[in-house]
């Protein structure tokens, strides 16, 4: 398996800067995911690793030797294309034998990796069917299969399960994480889909507007965002926003007071922060609960918002508040189970001040400093 | 692991690429030499033209004198207004007729509506010529001989099965939500025809435009056979009588010859993308 | 999709339909149906039954020039199938390619010959070969192929060469087109998944993309085939309706047009003419049903 190393690279359409400064390193056997919104860049980058792609600046090495002009055979890689990119005129064993062929691997060799590669995937039953004969679902192992079995040192998916439906893409994520397991094989996942991301990646890479964001585990990304935006892609429903001004800062404390009114205390490192300066506060949707005394006094330090309720969607499992303040600003609660809360009533929603997130006014994060949530980064 | 350096990869390249515009260059130069050669020369009194056939003209053997004879010959603009009328007239009722038809097709399911399609497409392949019997003697029948209409009803029917065939599968692709919104404010069939459909397949009329077009103005067939007589003549028709009398009138036949090429080549030049684009987005099928 | 029918339906099929039938359908049964009939020498024309079709296939003045016809009409088929579509092939290939500058302007530039008159395409190269100007020769010498020039179109054994050879100047870029619409409608997907797994361009271009555009290669050899078979404008232009020398330019095609018009000395005969024209439709059916069952039906057209 292979350790992929990715050094200032870039990529240029003519003058038109696609990709900047994208400084990556991917460990031997890890399943590294880049996210991001359409137009990021990250199926770009992916294909610049395969070598589908040209690369304008920068170097990038598998396992320590630099490959920026080698052919994507010689990079010993095997890519899972979003489309499958299945040979319509071959039959799945054909398909799955063809790069066996291409490297000089005899008959009976062929056909042997190309059967257990075949069980592996339960489409042993379909090697002599043509491709246009198959389910999205079994083209989609077929491919996979085709990557298997040719060994390579270094896995690419590009957004391999954005063409299954819903049943189907969360089944089939869960065997690529069993696949990744037992074949301990490094990948490189793209997908726009941060569900898919936090649950399939070792390490996530969020991407935007051709730069690198934040790259760290799930958990990282959860907790400590780098950005408005990481902290936006990252958790569903996305992350309320309020506005709020800086009344004292220091290195472990944040005094703020949010636009309703509400004085704050979050526990955040606020040392660039300015007094006076404007600032947003991120808060999860997970982290707001419906509590008593809407239209009561402000107690102090209480990180309460009193609104008016616009929509309840009941999910079963849990259920999701829509709340518009005086201000017009909306806010989303979600919380587990039922609930009894009906458009139209006022209610209060509370999110505990070690949960907020700070961001400053150029929408970079101030670190959170709760004991608990330095525990888990 | 081995590793091709990056100038070697790059002159892989190159020397790649080299071969590639060698073989369409050079064929190229092939398609264009004739033409080429034909345009140069029809500027050369007939000595230049023989003794240097291959150079440009110069000043001693450049010469207008062709062209002047070419036009005037009265009778050429008069065969050229043959070809234009039998042309335009032609095409201007394949496309309505041609569009009508496909759009009877692949519209209404009606008993017969297969058959009628494959009765259609049958024209496509038994070329009309070998019917040429029996046209001829039913033009006769008709009064039509050395007509110009003969000419465009018998290119009617040679152009209508690959029109209808063309623009049918245009009109399949026209989104069923279009037609059925239409319907649904009470638009009548004919309304739909002529101003919701038509003009989304403005792409495919062109296609089937130029398709048509140039067999029909360069075809000799028909009218050597239904309208030989000077009135009727087709230019095609009359550059060949012209060759075939002023056959070593070199620089008059030269001169005659490229004027004959000029109207294609402007106008393939000023619609050859639409063209080619309209070829390759619907021809395969 | 479909809709009931109604009058409107009529409206619109029954204009194009009538002209169809009137002048390509039903002259074409009734060319079939005039075959059965004999001319005398009186004009007077009485059913004859297959009369017609023996003096054509059994009577040596006949048969003499129909099989020599035949034969150079399955030569001159040989030649646009061997020479012109793999032509196209190769420069429809080149065409698609990605990255290839210029590529519009070529396409462009190929194309042209097919729009051009064969008249004017008969004549120009009637010139550009005619050893009285002597271009040919000058270039052939100027490259050292001097002595290979020949009055190519005035040789009885060269003569059909030279013409088959001028029409797949003329006509490549028809195949060449269809050929190119089909490989650019490959995607790009599919190529880069073969380049991935370490197929270089000649393996990709044998195994992936040739495959998949062999139905269009079956509908280029059928336009050829029933082209090649109609063929007639050329030879006219160039050799005239008696496609000398000696015959050996004759096709079908100028055969068909001499027997129903006459030259020379020898009356046209409507009759024959009629049946000479059924034998071809049945050779253009017969060899298009061939290819059909014997070739197409085992090329299937990939899903992609």
């Amino acid at each position: 398996m292979a350790q992929v190393e990715l050094s200032k690279i870039s990529k240029n359409y003519g003058s038109q800067p696609v990709l900047q400064d994208i400084d990556l390193r991917i460990g031997d056997g890890e399943l590294v995911v880049l996210v991001g919104p359409s137009g990021c860049g990250k199926s770009t980058l992916l294909r610049m690793i395969c070598g589908l792609e040209d690369i304008s600046g920068g170097e990038l090495r598998i396992d320590g030797v630099v490959v920026n002009d080698l052919p994507p055979m010689q990079r010993g890689i095997a890519m899972v294309f979003q489309s499958y990119a299945l040979y319509p005129h071959m039959t799945v064993r054909g398909n799955m034998a063809f790069g066996l062929k291409i490297q000089g691997a005899g008959k009976a060799e062929r056909d042997e990796r190309v059967v257990a590669a075949a069980k592996a995937l339960h489409i042993d039953h379909l090697l002599d069917r043509l491709p246009r004969e198959l389910s999205g679902g079994q083209r989609q192992r077929v491919a996979i299969g085709r990557a298997i079995v040719r060994q390579p040192r270094l896995f690419l998916f590009d957004e391999p399960l954005s063409n299954l439906d819903a049943a189907l893409r969360v089944k089939t994520r869960i065997e690529l994480a069993r696949l990744h397991r037992e074949l301990a094989a490094t990948m490189v996942y793209v997908t726009h889909d941060q569900v898919e991301a936090m649950t399939l990646g070792d390490r996530i890479v969020v991407m935007h507007a051709g730069r690198i964001q934040q790259a760290g585990t799930p958990l990282e990304l959860y907790e400590h965002p780098a950005n408005r935006f990481v902290a936006s892609f990252i958790g569903s429903p996305t992350i309320n926003v309020v506005s709020a001004t800086v009344l004292s800062a220091n290195p472990r404390r944040v005094g703020l007071e949010l636009q309703g009114g509400a004085v704050i205390d979050v526990p955040a490192d606020g040392s660039r922060l300015q007094l006076g300066a404007r600032v947003e506060v991120g808060i999860r949707p997970e982290h707001l609960g419906v509590v008593a005394g809407h239209g009561s006094a402000q107690l102090a330090n209480d990180c309460r918002f009193d609104g008016e309720v616009t929509l309840v969607e009941q999910l079963g499992e849990s259920h999701l508040i829509y709340l518009r303040l005086p201000d017009g600003v909306e806010l989303v609660a979600r919380s587990a189970g039922h609930t009894k809360v009906r458009i139209g009533d006022r209610i209060a929603l509370r999110a505990e001040v070690e949960r907020l997130y700070l961001f400053d006014g150029a929408g970079v994060a101030c670190r959170r400093l709760a004991s608990d949530i330095l525990a888990a980064a | 692991m081995s590793q091709i350096s990056t100038p070697a990869r790059r002159a892989a390249g190159i020397g790649r690429a080299a071969l590639v515009h060698l073989t369409l260059g050079g064929y190229s130069l092939l398609v264009l030499f004739p033409i080429v050669l034909v345009l140069l020369n029809s500027f050369k009194t007939r000595q230049g033209i023989f003794d240097d056939p291959l150079g440009l003209p110069t000043a001693l053997t450049l010469t207008l004198s062709g062209y002047a004879k070419v036009m005037g010959d009265a009778a050429m603009g008069h065969m050229f207004l043959n070809s234009a009328i039998v042309t335009g007239v032609a095409l201007a009722a394949i496309l309505l007729l041609g569009a009508m038809a496909a759009w009877g097709l692949t519209e209404y399911g009606f008993r017969g509506n297969r058959l009628l399609s494959l009765f259609l497409a049958f024209g496509i392949m038994v070329p009309i010529r070998l019917g040429s019997v029996a046209i001829l003697q039913t033009m006769v029948a008709l009064n039509l001989v050395n007509t110009l209409t003969a000419l465009v009803l018998v290119y009617i029917a040679q152009g209508l099965p690959l029109a209808v065939m063309i623009l049918s599968e245009f009109m399949h692709q026209v989104p069923q939500e279009l037609k059925d919104a239409a319907r649904c404010d009470g638009v009548g069939e004919y309304r739909i025809f002529f101003q919701v459909v038509l003009p989304l397949i403005r792409p495919a009329i062109a296609t089937v435009a130029v398709f048509t077009m140039v067999p029909i103005w360069n075809d000799l067939w028909f009218p050597l056979i239904l309208a030989p007589s000077e009135e009727t003549q087709t230019i095609t028709l009359g550059v060949q009588q012209f060759i075939g009398q002023y056959a070593t009138d070199w620089n008059g036949v030269l001169a005659a010859l490229s004027l004959a090429v000029l109207p294609i080549l402007v106008l393939y030049a000023l619609f050859s993308r639409q063209l080619i684009r309209g070829i390759t987005a619907g021809a395969v099928k | 999709m479909k809709q009931k029918s109604g009058w409107h339906v009529l409206v619109f099929l029954a204009p194009a339909v009538l002209v169809y039938t009137a002048f390509s359908a039903w002259p074409l049964l009734a060319t079939l149906r005039l075959s059965l009939y004999g001319t005398d020498d009186t004009g007077a024309v009485s059913f004859a039954g297959l009369a017609n079709f023996h003096r054509l296939l059994f009577e040596d003045h006949w048969f003499g020039a129909f099989r020599n016809a035949m034969v150079n009409n399955l030569e001159f088929f040989a030649i646009n199938s061997l020479v012109q579509n793999p032509i196209a092939l190769l420069l429809a290939a080149l065409l698609s390619l990605r990255g290839v500058r210029g590529a519009t302007a070529y396409r462009t530039v190929l194309f042209l010959p097919t729009l051009l008159s064969v008249v004017i395409i008969g004549f120009t190269w009637q010139l550009i070969l005619s050893p009285l100007w002597g271009v040919t020769e000058k270039l052939m010498t100027a490259i050292g192929l001097g002595d290979w020039f020949g009055p190519w179109l005035g040789q009885e054994s060269t003569a059909l060469t030279t013409v088959s050879l001028i029409s797949v100047w003329q006509f490549v870029g028809i195949p060449m087109m269809l050929i190119y619409a089909a490989l650019i409608a490959i995607p790009d997907e599919i190529v880069e998944a073969a380049a991935v797994e370490g197929a270089g361009p000649w393996r990709i271009f044998w195994q992936i993309r040739l495959p998949l555009i062999l139905p269009t290669l079956g509908l280029v050899n059928i336009l050829t085939f029933v082209g090649n078979f109609n063929a007639f404008d050329l030879i006219y232009a160039v050799k005239g309706a008696l496609a000398g020398p000696n015959f050996s330019t004759d096709l079908l095609g100028t055969l068909f047009y001499r027997t129903f018009f006459g030259y020379q000395s020898e009356m046209g005969s409507a009759t024959m003419g009629a049946a000479l024209a059924t034998l071809k439709i049945l050779v253009i059916l017969v060899g298009v049903g061939l290819y059909f069952f014997a070739i197409q039906r085992r090329l299937q057209r990939f899903a992609l």
